[in-house]
C-alpha cells in the first residue's frame, strides 16, 4: 500500500469537521449510516460534498458535485483531477518534499494526461473534473471515504493508490479531520485482517515469508510454520487443479458470496471433506459433511475491530441458544483432537496472547477496553492510549509512495450479446448473504424480494414494468430478478444485490480479480436481460 | 385535592428500600458506560440512581415492549377433516407490582397519552393494561430543563398537575412531595414517618422553582403555531422534500418517541404445527408500514411518509385526542441522523408561516 | 429486563448497542447515548439486530452427512469426524490440501485461533476470509 497499512486513517467522528468530503464508490447512507450522519453534519457546518459513483445514490443527491462516472473509470478521473491540480498549482509542495517519495515519476505521468480525453472515458464533463479538483485541493481539511465501489475492480489496488496519490499531492493526510478512509463492510473485516486471517501475513501484518516474523510466532506456538503464502478465498473456491481437498469454513457463505457461483459450488461439492460452523444452515453448510451450530454475537464474549480501528468488547447477553458453541471452543476441541491442546480459559486469555505477539494490539487487554469505548490501534501496551488518526508524523512505511496508475478497462464491456453492465452491491435492509437479516421480520417486510434496478429508458426498451420478472444472463450463468425502475442507475447499467439466496447474483459475476488485493470485479459484468413470466 | 409533604433527601434511599421489598423498582441508573437508562434495580446500594441526566429512553418499553409474544398457537389438523384450525393461547405478562422512580414530567405525561391509545373505552389492550395497573409512579418535576427540552411548549412539563402518584420537587436539601393518584396518597399513609408536613416557606419555594424552571428553556419551539398552521393548510412541499431527502429510514424517531405506539403483528412459525404471534414496534417512516397485499402502497414515497409522520403528530392527533402527540422531551432531536426531527419541522414550518403557507406552493 | 452493552453485528461502523434481555431472551436493541459512534441512534439494522437470535431456524445440533443426508449428531461425533478427516487429508496430500476460511463476522479471538490452527496445527497458510466481498 501507498501509506503502509489498510485502515481508516481517521476516526468516524472526525468526518463532521471536514471542509470537503469526497465519497467514492460508497452508498454511504445505506451501508454506513453512521458515517453518512457525520457527512450530513459536515455539510450542515458548511462542508462541500463530492460524490463519485456511477449510481445516483441517496448521498449523491446531497452532493454539491456528483461525478456519475462509468463503472471502472476511477483512475482516469483521478489522474485528470490531479492534472488539474498541477495546472492550477494547488499542490502541497512542502508535504510532498518532506513526506513522500517518487513524486517526479508521478508528475511526469500526470503531464501526459489529457483532461478532456479522460472526461470522455469517464462519461463526465471536463469542467466538473476541474471543479472537483479545485474543491478538494483548496480546502484545508479534506477527507476521502471510499468503499467497495473502488476496490471491487480488477484495478482495485491501483484505484486505491490513486486516491492515496490525490491525498498526498494535496497533503490531505496525517492530520485530524483529513485523510483517506476505506469503509469496512462487515463488523470485523478489520479485525480478521489484523489477526492474520489472510494467506500471506501473520497477525499484525507480519509476512509469513519473513523469517524473523515466523521465528517470533514459532517461539510462541512451537513447531515450524509454513513459509509459502497460502491460497486466497478465490483460489480455494476456484481451484485450477483441484489441489484443495478439504475445507473448514467458519461463519462464511462462499456458496452465495463468491463470484462465478457455478464454479464455487462445484468445487465445494467436490471436496473430499467440508466442515462448516455457522448459526444457520446456509447454502454453504448444505454442501458440508459436518455442520457445527455456532453462537450469534449475543451469546459470546470477545472483541471486534471497526473500520476506525476501534477494538471493542462484545459482552455475552444470553447463554448459547440450543446446543450451539462459540467458534473458539469448536477450534480448541478440534485442535486437541489433532494433538495440539489449546486450553484457553476465556477469550480474554486468547487476547493476552494476541497482545504479546501483535504490536498494534499490544495493549488490547479485555479488562481495559470497556473504560473508554474500546481502543483504536495501534496501541503498543497497557500504558498506551487510543490512536485517533494514523500517520501523524510519518507513514507506516516511512515516506508515502506515489504510485502512478494507468486506466485499465474492466474485464467485460457491453457488447451486442451482453448489452448491459451489471453492478452488484448491498441494500440498506440486508447484510451480506442475508443469513441474519432474512430471518428478521422487519427487514423481510421492508425489502422482501431481490430487485434489480433498471433505468426508465432501459425499462421502456425492454418493455418491462415495475414488479415484472426478468432473467439476467452473463457468460457464466443466469439468475432471475424482479424489476424496480429508478433513475438511481444510469441508462445501460443495472444494479442487483447479493443478499438473496433465491436470486444468487454471483452466478453471473466474473471471477477475475485484482492481482494484488484479489478483490473480484463485482462492479462490472456484462449481461443480457430478458423479460420472463412470473 | 393534592396533599403536600416534605421528604428529606437523606430519607429517599431508605424509602426506596422499603418499597423495593414489595415492588420491582425501576429508576434512571447510570451504568458503567456512562449511559443513563431506566433500569430494574436489583441491588439498591450499588446502583447509581442518576437524576442529573435525562434518561436516554422513556418508559415506553416497560409498558409496550419492543417485541413481545402475545400468544402461542397450535395448528390442529384433525378437526373437520382436511381443514386446519388454529387454537390460540394468550401469554399475559407477569404481573409484577412496580415502582417507577425518577420519571420526568414528559415521560409521565407520555404514559397518560399512551393510555388514550391502549385503554380507550372498550378497546383495552390487556397486555398494556396489566402492566399499567400494577405501576406506581414517583415523578420528578424539572427545575432545570435539559438541552433539547421543550415540554413547556407542549404543556407536558416541566411540572405536572396530575397523572403521577407522587411528584417531587427538588428544594435543595429536601424533596417537596405532591400526591396525585390515590395510590400516591396511600403511599404517604403507609409510610408516614418519611413524609413530614410542609411549611408555607416550602410551598413558596416550590412555586418559585416551578416559575424559574419555565424561564430556563433554551429552545423556543412554536408548537401551537405549527398546529394552527397545519389546521389551516398543507405544509409546504419544499420542507417535506428537504426533510425526506435526509431521512435515513432508521425508524429511530418512532422507536425513541414516548408517544409513538405503532406496532406490527407477525406470526413466527416454530415448526409446522405451532408458532408464536409476536407484536413488535413499527414506524410510519418505513415503506412496509403501509404495504398492502399485491404490493400496492398508498404511502410509498419517502416524502409522503415524512409528511404523514408530522401530520399525525401535529394535526390528526390534535383532531382526535385534542392535543399534539409530542411531549417535548427532545430525544428525537439529538438522535436523528439527518436532523429530520419535529423541532426542525416546526421551525421550518413556522418560519414559512411568516409569509403565509399558501404562498409557498 | 437487563440491558447488555455489546457491539452491533452488522457493518464496520462499530456501534455500541444494548441488547435488552428478558428471561434469557433478547427482545430488543437500543442505542447508547455516549458511544462515540452510535451517539444515541442506530440504523435500521442495529435497531433490529436482535431479531435473528432466537429464530426457529437456528441450528440446534451438529449435523453429519450419512448416506448423502445431513443428520443430527452429537458434538463428539461431529468433532471426531472432522478431526479424523482433516488428519487423513493432511497425511495423504500434505497440509496445503486443506483450506480454511475465517470470518469477518467472528471475533478477533476466534479469527486468531483459526489462523493459529491453520498454521501451527494443520501447517498451511491457506487461511483467508471474505474481506473483499
Amino acid at each position: 500500500m501507498t501509506f503502509g497499512s489498510g485502515a481508516m486513517t481517521n476516526s468516524i467522528a472526525e468526518i463532521e469537521h471536514a471542509q470537503v468530503v469526497l465519497v467514492s464508490g460508497s452508498n454511504t447512507t445505506e451501508t454506513h449510516p453512521q458515517i453518512a450522519r457525520r457527512i450530513y453534519d459536515a455539510v450542515d457546518n458548511g462542508a462541500k460534498l463530492i460524490v463519485i459513483d456511477p449510481r445516483r445514490t441517496q448521498i449523491a443527491r446531497h452532493a454539491h458535485l456528483h461525478l456519475q462516472i462509468r463503472p471502472g473509470t476511477d483512475i482516469p478521473l483521478l489522474n485528470a483531477m490531479m492534472r488539474s491540480i498541477l495546472d492550477e498549482n494547488l499542490v502541497d509542495d512542502l508535504f510532498i518534499e518532506m513526506r513522500t517519495e517518487n513524486y517526479f515519476a508521478m508528475r511526469d505521468k500526470l503531464y501526459q494526461v489529457d483532461i478532456s480525453q479522460a472526461a470522455t472515458i469517464c462519461g463526465v464533463d471536463a469542467d466538473s473534473i476541474r471543479l472537483a479538483a479545485r474543491m478538494y485541493a483548496r480546502a484545508q481539511r479534506s477527507v476521502i471515504c471510499y468503499c467497495l465501489g473502488v476496490t471491487q475492480h480488477v484495478c482495485g489496488t491501483d484505484n486505491v493508490r490513486s486516491y492515496a496519490n490525490l491525498a498526498m499531492l494535496t497533503g490531505h493526510v496525517e492530520q485530524e479531520f483529513t485523510g483517506v478512509d476505506p469503509l469496512r463492510g462487515q463488523n470485523n473485516v478489520q479485525g480478521a485482517c489484523d489477526m492474520g486471517a489472510l494467506p500471506a501475513v501473520l497477525p499484525g501484518y507480519m509476512p509469513v515469508a519473513d523469517e524473523t516474523a515466523r521465528t517470533k510466532f514459532q517461539r510462541a506456538w512451537g513447531g515450524k510454520l509454513p513459509e509459502k503464502p497460502g491460497m486466497t478465498v478465490l483460489e480455494m473456491t476456484h481451484p485450477a487443479d483441484g489441489k484443495v481437498k478439504a475445507m473448514y469454513i467458519m461463519g462464511e457463505n462462499p456458496a452465495v458470496s463468491d463470484p462465478d457461483l457455478s464454479r464455487v459450488r462445484h468445487s465445494l461439492d467436490h471436496l473430499e471433506f467440508l466442515a462448516v460452523a455457522d448459526i444457520f444452515l446456509t447454502d454453504t453448510a448444505r454442501l458440508a459433511d459436518v455442520v457445527f451450530p455456532a453462537v450469534t454475537f449475543a451469546e459470546k464474549t470477545g472483541t471486534i475491530t471497526s473500520s476506525e480501528r476501534r477494538v471493542q468488547l462484545l459482552h455475552k447477553a444470553i447463554e448459547p441458544v440450543a446446543s450451539a458453541w462459540p467458534d473458539d471452543r469448536i477450534i480448541m476441541e478440534l485442535s486437541r483432537r489433532l494433538g495440539y491442546p489449546m486450553d484457553y480459559e476465556s477469550p480474554a486469555e486468547i487476547m493476552e496472547e494476541i497482545c504479546m505477539l501483535t504490536p498494534i494490539y499490544g495493549g488490547m487487554y479485555h479488562d481495559r477496553l470497556d473504560a473508554e469505548w474500546g481502543v483504536q490501534w495501534p496501541c503498543a501496551g497497557r500504558e498506551h492510549g487510543s490512536t485517533q488518526f494514523l500517520h501523524k508524523f510519518s507513514f507506516a512505511r516511512g515516506r508515502g509512495w506515489f504510485e502512478p496508475a494507468e486506466h485499465q478497462a474492466p474485464v467485460e464491456s457491453a457488447d451486442a450479446d451482453f448489452p448491459y453492465i451489471l453492478v452488484t452491491g448491498r441494500v440498506y435492509h440486508h447484510f451480506h448473504t442475508g443469513t441474519m437479516t432474512r430471518r428478521s421480520q422487519l427487514h423481510n417486510r421492508e425489502y422482501s424480494q431481490s430487485l434489480i434496478e433498471i433505468h426508465p429508458e432501459d425499462a421502456e426498451k425492454l418493455s418491462v414494468a415495475e414488479g415484472e420478472h426478468v432473467r439476467l444472463t452473463s457468460r457464466r450463468g443466469d439468475c432471475a430478478f424482479i424489476v424496480t425502475i429508478t433513475d438511481r442507475v444510469s441508462p445501460g447499467h443495472v444494479f442487483a444485490n447479493f443478499h438473496f439466496t433465491e436470486a444468487p447474483v454471483n452466478f453471473l459475476t466474473v471471477k477475475q480479480s485484482d492481482p494484488v488485493a484479489k478483490c473480484p470485479e463485482y462492479k462490472v459484468c456484462a449481461v443480457r436481460i430478458e423479460k420472463v413470466a412470473a | 385535592m393534592n396533599r403536600n409533604f416534605i421528604l428529606k433527601k437523606d430519607h429517599l434511599q431508605p424509602l426506596l428500600r422499603k418499597l423495593s421489598k414489595t415492588h420491582r423498582l425501576v429508576a434512571p441508573v447510570r451504568n458503567d458506560f456512562g449511559d443513563t437508562l431506566f433500569t430494574e434495580i436489583t441491588r439498591l446500594d450499588s446502583a447509581v440512581i442518576d437524576l442529573q441526566n435525562q434518561p436516554q429512553s422513556s418508559l415506553k418499553s416497560f409498558f409496550f415492549p419492543q417485541q413481545e409474544t402475545l400468544c402461542s398457537y397450535i395448528v390442529d389438523k384433525k378437526l373437520n377433516k382436511g381443514k386446519m384450525e388454529y387454537s390460540f393461547h394468550a401469554r399475559l405478562p407477569e404481573n409484577a407490582p412496580t415502582v417507577f422512580f425518577g420519571v420526568r414530567s414528559c415521560d409521565m405525561f407520555a404514559v397518560m397519552y399512551t393510555d388514550m391509545i391502549f385503554l380507550h373505552q372498550h378497546e383495552r389492550d390487556i397486555y398494556y393494561e396489566q402492566r399499567r395497573d400494577s405501576s406506581i409512579f414517583i415523578s420528578i418535576g424539572c427545575n432545570r430543563p435539559f438541552a433539547n427540552c421543550f415540554c413547556n411548549a407542549t404543556r407536558s412539563g416541566p411540572f405536572l398537575d396530575g397523572g403521577f402518584d407522587l411528584q417531587l420537587t427538588d428544594l435543595g436539601d429536601r424533596w417537596f412531595v405532591e400526591t396525585g393518584r390515590p395510590r400516591g396518597v396511600r403511599l404517604t399513609e403507609e409510610w408516614p414517618g418519611f413524609f413530614t408536613p410542609v411549611s408555607e416557606d416550602d410551598k413558596r419555594k416550590q412555586f418559585q422553582a416551578e416559575l424559574e424552571a419555565r424561564g430556563l428553556f433554551r429552545k423556543l419551539v412554536h408548537v401551537d403555531l405549527a398546529v394552527k398552521l397545519l389546521a389551516e393548510s398543507e405544509p409546504p412541499e419544499r420542507i417535506i422534500e428537504e426533510l425526506s431527502r435526509r431521512c435515513q429510514d432508521c425508524g429511530g424517531c418512532a422507536y425513541i418517541c414516548p408517544t409513538c405506539t405503532c406496532f406490527n403483528i407477525s406470526d413466527l412459525a416454530l415448526n409446522e404445527d405451532s408458532g408464536e404471534r409476536i407484536r413488535s414496534w413499527d414506524a410510519c417512516t418505513f415503506s412496509g408500514f403501509t404495504l398492502m397485499a399485491g404490493n400496492h402502497n398508498p404511502v410509498n414515497a419517502a416524502s409522503e411518509r415524512i409528511r404523514k409522520r408530522f401530520l399525525h403528530k401535529l394535526r390528526h392527533d390534535v383532531e382526535k385526542h385534542g392535543r399534539p402527540s409530542c411531549v417535548g422531551c427532545g430525544r428525537c432531536v439529538e438522535m436523528c441522523f439527518g436532523g429530520v426531527d419535529i423541532v426542525r419541522f416546526i421551525d421550518m414550518l413556522t418560519a414559512a408561516g411568516e409569509n403565509g403557507l399558501q404562498g409557498e406552493k | 429486563m437487563r440491558d447488555v452493552m455489546t457491539i452491533c453485528c452488522y457493518c464496520g461502523c462499530g456501534c455500541g448497542l444494548y441488547l435488552r434481555v428478558v428471561n434469557g431472551r433478547v427482545v430488543g436493541s437500543a442505542p447508547s447515548r455516549n458511544h462515540p459512534v452510535s451517539k444515541n441512534n442506530l440504523c435500521v439494522k442495529g435497531w433490529h439486530a436482535h431479531e435473528h437470535i432466537h429464530s426457529p431456524q437456528r441450528l440446534t445440533s451438529p449435523l453429519v452427512r450419512k448416506d448423502g443426508r445431513l443428520v443430527p449428531a452429537s458434538w463428539d461425533e461431529a468433532l471426531d469426524r472432522t478431526a479424523t478427516a482433516l488428519k487423513r487429508i493432511k497425511d495423504r496430500y500434505g497440509p496445503d490440501a486443506i483450506g480454511l476460511l475465517a470470518s469477518a463476522k467472528c471475533t478477533n479471538e476466534e479469527n486468531y485461533l483459526l489462523q493459529k490452527f491453520a498454521r501451527a496445527v494443520i501447517g498451511t497458510n491457506n487461511i483467508d476470509h471474505c474481506a473483499r466481498l
